[in-house]
């Protein structure tokens, strides 16, 4: 669980840049070589080097290099931590807003509760 | 509201706003859905007033308890509404708990079949290292979730 909040703390951090969100975007349509990626920003290649490298850190990418060209892949194993986070989040709540639902719809007959203005 | 960062449910249930209302003030009614089943949940502090406590334990045996959201309210309107944080414990002290710090805004609306039930649940900074004010961090989480649901859409189309 340790692991898996540390994951998430650096995808989440991998994602605060807007340069880093749209490789991540270009990247959602198929794989691309780091060159002509770079080619789509305005900012200098080294710099550009330093998101690449902050995305392969916390696994949301994976590069690969054929001779000279290193081409980089989205890695959707860890979208889909992010994914199943925010649905635990979603779902915690959905499953506890049915068993309210349950109790009262259940226990309205059996213990008639007091008006509103009796709880004031 | 901002829908990039928060949670919202709405729900047409089918009671009185004060059976709804008194099922989560109600200690004893509360400790009956707040967890889901086997899981027991216990109700130790409920102070159903601003700055007043939520303290609730749970078992699976019903004999050891451990804790489960020491929060406190911060809005109270009597059949209305109820706002709690688990960002500020009981006692007021800031905590970073697990898994995760949210204020939960309970709305009871009144519908000709009962009660429309709202929650919505704001997220701030969702991983406590992450440096939530970096730039673009709010702005880009609509992109970004727009983004991992085409991508598991994808997945799950693989």
């Amino acid at each position: 669980m340790v692991n898996e909040s540390g994951a998430l703390d650096g995808v989440f951090a991998a994602l605060t840049d807007p340069t880093r969100r749209a490789v991540v975007r270009r990247l959602g349509e198929g794989p691309c070589s780091v060159s002509d990626l770079a080619r789509q920003f305005t900012i200098s290649l080294p710099s550009f080097m330093k998101h690449v490298h902050t995305l392969e850190t916390h696994g949301l990418i994976r590069t690969v290099k054929s001779g000279r060209v290193r081409t980089c892949h989205l890695d959707r194993r860890r979208f889909a931590l992010v994914e199943d986070w925010l649905a635990e989040q979603h779902r915690v709540w959905a499953g506890r807003t049915d068993r309210l639902e349950d109790f009262v719809t259940r226990s309205d007959s059996e213990s008639p509760t007091p008006p509103l203005e009796d709880l004031r | 509201m901002n829908p990039d960062l928060d949670l919202s449910l709405q729900r047409l249930i089918r009671a009185p706003r004060s059976t709804v209302w008194s099922a989560w003030t109600d200690a004893a009614r509360l400790a009956q859905w707040f967890l889901p089943s086997p899981t027991i949940a216990r109700v130790d502090r409920l102070e159903v007033r601003p700055g007043g406590a939520l303290v609730t334990s749970m078992s699976d045996d019903g004999t050891v308890f451990v804790p489960h959201m020491d929060a406190c309210f911060l809005v109270v309107e009597p059949g209305e509404r109820l706002v709690f944080t688990n960002a500020l414990d009981s006692t007021w002290r800031p905590t970073d708990p697990a898994p995760v710090p949210m204020t939960a805004e309970i709305t009871f609306g009144e519908h000709p079949e009962g009660t429309q039930y709202g929650v919505l649940v704001r997220h701030g900074d969702p991983s406590a290292r992450a440096r939530h004010a970096e730039l673009g961090f709010t702005e880009g989480w609509g992109g970004v979730t727009a983004q991992l649901a085409r991508l598991v859409e994808t997945i799950a189309g693989e």
